[in-house]
């Protein structure tokens, strides 16, 4: 008999679809990350707070009809200052996917050190994300990504991305996919990617080096969601290096006690 | 006010390397002190000697004014391919900037400035690297 990790379902499903998608592990921690966003939206709009988890999640749904598209990027960006300022909001995003980490990452993590905000309003062009793997612009094929949607995403508000069984296909032919037009390369997996529905209270965890992207929100609501990268700690890492992007968050005891060992001196 | 796109590496390149966001900051200052516009950078692909974005941020032209780069040796490596690059900015009557080194690129005459930089680092780089070690004694059975 072999002593061996034990069949991990959880693991097994995420190599064979790119993701998955689950509850999130923490129902506190969610409806934090979610009223505290709402509050610093609100305060960035001079606008009252909305009071609880519906009312905040209404309140980021409709949010297109107090910011225009000319002011959403500063807008999203005085946001995202506000929230990553507030030293709940990492140790809050780690515990709503934690358990969903550990067992396709590991128990030893380092974890991006701000966490991002995308806000997509509804026939707004000027935040869409081509296809693209994260790969592709340094990231390290260890990394995957925790990605907690703040309102419900479904249809042409979510992300989608292109399953593992057709991502080698597209690898193969990569110069001529990637180099062309981001509508084109779109048009030529269109029938393939898959369009992840994720309600506020799941979070997704998925593999960064699978092209993905998002369209043109023809929805009515306004899509909010977060994206923050995990990978082992003791992992090769890419152009996003351990201190610059990245920050050691859970190193057990056999670690600690390791990397302050010193062999006896001699003289 | 020159609309420049950025347009920064993900990979070492003539065996230097920036971080993302510190390239993206070399950008923003280089902009603000000259009075450009920097719009949102491009990050060219991690593969060696990619140019698969710069030819998608070239094919930008004339819409924007020009493109400022983090650095001249992110220029292609192949020197036909890196005149090319220039050849197709100043068609379009645009500028490349390259912001660490402070330089720009409006005409044949800082082309070949900018050139002439990249030849001496490429130089630099395949030159040998010191003496080579004294041989030691042969030594019975080598």
């Amino acid at each position: 008999m072999t002593a061996g990790p034990a069949p991990d379902a959880l693991g097994e499903e995420w190599l064979a679809r790119g993701y998955v998608i689950r509850d999130v592990a923490d129902a506190a921690a969610h409806e934090w990350i979610v009223t505290a966003t709402a509050r610093v939206a609100a305060e960035a709009l001079g606008s009252p707070a909305p009071a609880g988890l519906g009312a905040s999640i209404a309140f980021m749904d409709a949010i297109h009809e107090r910011v225009t598209p000319a002011a959403l990027n500063d807008f999203r960006v005085r946001v995202i200052h506000g929230i990553n300022a507030l030293p709940e909001l990492r140790p809050a995003y780690f515990a709503v996917a934690r358990p969903y980490l550990e067992s396709i990452v590991g128990n030893e993590l380092a974890m991006q050190q701000r966490v991002n905000l995308s806000i997509q309003m509804p026939a707004d062009a000027s935040s869409l994300l081509p296809v693209h793997a994260d790969t592709w612009s340094g990231d390290s094929p260890y990394e995957v990504v925790a990605w907690l949607p703040l309102v419900h995403c479904y249809g042409t508000k979510a992300m989608y991305i292109l399953p593992p069984r057709h991502a080698a296909a597209f690898d193969a032919d990569f110069a001529r996919r990637a180099g062309a037009s981001s509508e084109s390369a779109f048009d030529a997996m269109r029938d393939q990617v898959e369009w992840l529905e994720v309600r506020s209270g799941q979070v997704l965890v998925f593999d960064q080096s699978l092209p993905h992207g998002n369209r043109v929100n023809d929805e009515a609501e306004t899509r909010w969601s977060m994206n923050c990268r995990f990978k082992g700690v003791f992992t090769p890492y890419g152009d996003k290096k351990l201190g610059e992007f990245f920050e050691p968050i859970t190193l057990r005891p056999a670690t600690r006690r390791g990397m302050g060992y010193r062999l006896p001196g001699v003289r | 006010m020159s609309r420049l796109r950025g347009y920064i590496f993900s990979r070492p390149f003539m065996g230097e390397r920036a971080p993302q966001h510190v390239q993206n900051i070399v950008l923003r200052d280089y902009c603000q002190r000259r009075g450009h516009e920097l719009l949102l950078s491009a990050t060219e692909y991690a593969m060696e000697d990619s140019t698969l974005i710069l030819e998608t941020v070239l094919g930008e032209l004339p819409a924007i004014d020009g493109i400022v780069m983090y650095s001249l040796f992110q220029l292609p490596r192949d020197p036909a391919e890196r005149r090319g690059v220039v050849e197709r900015v100043l068609a379009a009557g645009g500028s490349l900037h390259v912001a660490v080194e402070g330089m720009r690129i409006t005409d044949a005459v800082e082309a070949a400035a900018v050139e002439q930089c990249w030849m001496v680092k490429a130089a630099m780089e395949s030159a040998p690297q010191g003496p080579a070690p004294a041989a030691g004694p042969e030594r019975e059975g080598s």
